[in-house]
């Protein structure tokens, strides 16, 4: 990293004599000024709570602690600005973070928010809706789903479950949803539950549990009594290769960010890039037993967007597969777009790969793309679905495929 | 002895000077040609062709937009077909009469017939001018007229009653609503028949802004007023403001949905860029990075927010700063305009009797319009507000749009050369 020029250090001091320190992990002056604002703006609201309970209200000590610790932290870089504060926006919503747990990232608010947009748009879709997220950390997905989705439709029951395989990320997931349950604009709808398995390993592997280990997916379902079908999957799996966790990784990351939630476990006989990849087949099984429609699976970047999204045209079950970039809402600029074999969706970098199967299509309002060239007579489909009770029967009739499938496995919950 | 009577000095250094001659005719003629001026006829090209690339595209599907548009667009089309067509039975006659082989019979005819198609052609022109010139943005709306004496104590006080009984004769007939908003005479009250200190008269049907626009200026008048005992002609004047009213609860202001709206701004037209982490970001990265920059691309306004740490929020604080910066610029805007307007009007130190727009002559019995050049005689049925003050004004309507023909290819010149 360059040295910070000493004319930039002494403007800084200029302004506040707090910000010299923190232009260390900042790097230019304008972020830093932002997070000294917001250091403040915590700390007066820490203050003004300490002093209705009666403590003492000084403000200069605690700012200059929190200063210290986002600048060293007891090690050489300082730690996440969101570990001092306690808490990072996801979309609309505060998350608590704590130190262990993954920090919520824009990205995967952006393309969770686009995905909820778009099966919130849907005309059809069942009574219970039901979502798995897999990996789930501090519990972000589900809350913001169900906070996009119920904003402004509330005809849809929801039903969450998040999975993790820490039981600190379980805790903070759940305390999470409580904060949330006592804000205003929660909507009281559907249900949302956290669950402790263990995604990577295989139930039927013949190899001895320790007792302290979290149960594999399956069993853990089970056991819990939990739903075996679902209907969308989304996950933020870990999908930082060691190698690239060396080099890529911010400083503040790599020292603070608990490595089990950013690099998959290591393997004899795997390659870098294939212990990048570890956790997608078991994502892509997971959706295939649940029987899932829609899955949205968080990647690095394009090249393992391709990679992942080659495992999922390997499964054969999928009717569409798309790669979506850092904005997915946004049209594309037109610049060097690489032609691909799957449709590229938005701006940035890779960020996600999307499939979907038989009613998924419809929910994601893909299937009226090639219809709607035709005018107003594609209405046709819509009115059929009138007509017939089950939607998945008439679905069947476009896809023979999902209809063997939907004939062979039936929800029996 | 003989006596000569003590005369001032002053009046008779006046008989050495020459009369003083200042009379402003800004046009004397209406100008009649058969051309149409080229950057008139280019524009007219270039919208026949719009208007057939729209009606293709209406036969495919239907759209607001480009139906409205194509209706706009239809008068002027028409227009120009009509004057191609006059232009080509022109030359053709043209043709016909310059060979020396035509058919003495067939020459007289065609002679004869040059005359009637010449005027066909001037009127084409001219109708073709007029559909391209833009209608006046406030032209649909309601207006106010304000009516003060100038120059000319009494007299024209006395005169300024007139005016104002004239324009009320005009509403009644042409059934323009209107009502007195304020009346005031000299002596400071509301009474009739004391000469006229000051009215304002509102006359809100639509279109009234249109339609009485070419009024405002100061009115003069030559006549032997009631008040002079000698019977000596005196030059007074009286002043007309035509403002439109703009009703302010009739622009929804505080609306965003509503294009008409000052707060409104199409999203498509708005460039949203979000500050993105450095590098590979998702989970390789963990800085706050939630700034969000709105540009607006037509006016260029760009407005970046880096506030709160949820992007979403920064987002929305984006837009109602952007909406409020533009609906500013917006109303700066049409302020600027209405003050120019006051201004153009007749500027108060602009009110004396040089600076006249129309001349009403006693003595002759006449009404001269400075502008257009047109003069009428039957002074008494325009001060009813009858149909001869229908033809003056007419007159000053179609002076106006030259006027604007002038300006709009005044306006066109520059853009063409950057063209080439």
């Amino acid at each position: 990293m360059p040295r910070l020029p000493t004319s930039l250090l002494r403007k800084a001091y200029a302004i506040d004599s707090l910000l010299p320190p923190l232009l260390g992990p900042c790097r230019d002056l304008n972020s830093a000024r932002n997070e000294l604002r917001w250091l403040r703006e915590h700390v007066d609201k820490v203050s003004r709570a300490r002093y209705t309970k009666g403590g003492s209200s000084a403000k200069g000590g605690l700012l200059r602690t929190l200063v210290r610790k986002r600048v060293s932290g007891g090690k050489p870089i300082g730690a996440p600005l969101q570990y001092g504060l306690g808490t990072e926006y996801f979309g609309d919503l505060e998350i608590e973070v704590r130190p262990g747990v993954l920090i919520p990232r824009p990205e995967t608010a952006a393309s969770v928010t686009h995905l909820t947009r778009l099966v919130r748009d849907a005309r059809e879709l069942p009574t219970e809706l039901r979502i798995l997220d897999l990996c789930t950390g501090t519990g972000c997905i589900p809350l913001l789903f169900h906070d996009v989705f119920y904003s402004v439709r509330s005809d849809v029951e929801l039903r969450f479950l998040g999975v993790d395989i820490s039981s600190k990320a379980i805790a903070l997931a759940n305390r999470n949803l409580q904060r949330l349950r006592r804000s205003k604009k929660y909507v009281h709808k559907g249900v949302t539950e956290f669950m402790l398995a263990d995604v990577l390993v295989n139930p039927f592997a013949d190899r001895a549990r320790r007792p302290d280990e979290p149960l594999p997916l399956k069993s853990a379902l089970n056991f819990n009594k939990k739903r075996v079908f679902w209907d969308i999957l989304v996950s933020n799996p870990p999908y930082i290769s060691p190698s690239a966790f060396r080099t890529t990784t911010a400083r503040s990351v790599r020292g603070f960010e608990p490595r089990l939630a950013l690099v998959p476990p290591g393997e004899a006989g795997r390659s870098d890039t294939e212990q990048g990849d570890a956790f997608y087949p078991m994502l892509l099984v997971a959706a295939i037993d649940a029987e899932v429609k829609i899955v949205l699976l968080e990647v690095a970047d394009l090249d393992q967007a391709y990679r992942v999204a080659r495992m999922a045209q390997g499964m054969q079950v999928y009717d569409g597969i798309e790669i979506w970039r850092d904005q997915p809402d946004q049209a594309h600029d037109g610049s060097s777009q690489p032609s691909s074999e799957f449709p590229i969706i938005g701006q940035g970098n890779g960020r996600s790969v999307l499939c979907w199967r038989g009613p998924g299509a419809l929910w994601l309002g893909k299937n009226n793309g090639e219809a709607s060239n035709a005018g107003p007579l594609v209405q046709k489909p819509y009115s059929e679905l009138d007509s017939v009770s089950k939607p998945e029967a008439v679905h069947s009739s476009l896809h023979p495929e999902s209809f063997m499938q939907m004939q062979g496995g039936r929800r029996n919950v | 002895m003989k006596v000569t009577p003590w005369v001032c000095r002053s009046c008779l250094s006046r008989f050495a000077r020459p009369l003083p001659s200042h009379h402003i005719r800004f046009q004397s003629t209406a100008s009649t040609s058969e051309s149409v001026p080229p950057a008139l006829l280019a524009r007219a090209r270039t919208i026949a062709f719009e208007h057939k690339q729209l009606t293709e595209k209406l036969t495919d599907g239907f759209d607001t937009r480009a139906a409205k548009k194509l209706g706009e667009y239809s008068a002027i089309v028409n227009a120009l077909k009509e004057w191609d067509k006059a232009k080509e039975s022109v030359a053709e006659l043209t043709s016909l009469i310059n060979d020396p082989t035509t058919d003495p019979e067939l020459l007289a005819l065609a002679s004869d017939d040059l005359g009637a198609t010449r005027t066909h052609l001037v009127n084409a022109s001219q109708s073709l001018t007029t559909s391209l010139v833009p209608i006046h943005p406030f032209a649909h709306l309601p207006c106010l007229l304000e009516i003060r004496p100038g120059a000319g104590g009494s007299e024209a006080a006395i005169f300024a009653g007139d005016l104002l009984r004239m324009y009320q004769g005009f509403c009644n007939r042409n059934d323009f609503r209107s009502t007195l908003l304020k009346y005031e005479n000299i002596n400071g009250t509301q009474e009739a028949g004391v000469p006229l200190s000051e009215a304002v008269l509102e006359i809100d049907s639509e279109n009234a802004y249109g339609v009485f626009r070419s009024e405002a200026g100061v009115h003069r008048v030559q006549r032997v007023p009631a008040t002079e005992t000698k019977g000596r002609t005196h030059t007074s004047a009286a002043s007309v403001h035509v403002l439109p009213s703009l009703q302010e609860n009739s622009l929804g202001e505080n609306d965003i949905e509503d294009p008409e709206s000052d707060y409104y701004i199409d999203p498509k037209e708005v460039k949203l860029e979000v500050m993105r982490a450095r590098g590979a970001g998702g989970q390789h990265v963990n800085t706050t990075e939630s700034a969000v920059r709105l540009t607006h691309i037509p006016t260029n306004t760009t407005v970046s927010m880096q506030d709160s740490r949820s992007q979403p929020k920064n987002k929305e604080k984006a837009w109602v700063l952007l909406r409020s910066r533009l609906a500013q610029t917006r109303r700066e805007k049409r302020e600027e305009e209405m003050v120019a307007m006051r201004r153009s009007v007749v500027g108060v130190a602009r009110m004396g009797r040089g600076d006249k727009v129309r001349t009403y002559n006693w003595n002759q019995q006449r009404v001269t319009d400075h502008r257009s050049g047109t003069t009428v005689h039957d002074l008494d049925d325009v001060m009813q507000g009858g149909h001869t003050l229908d033809k003056v004004m007419e007159s000053v309507r179609s002076w106006l749009m030259e006027k604007d023909v002038e300006a709009l290819l005044a306006e066109e010149a520059p853009t063409r050369d950057v063209k080439k």
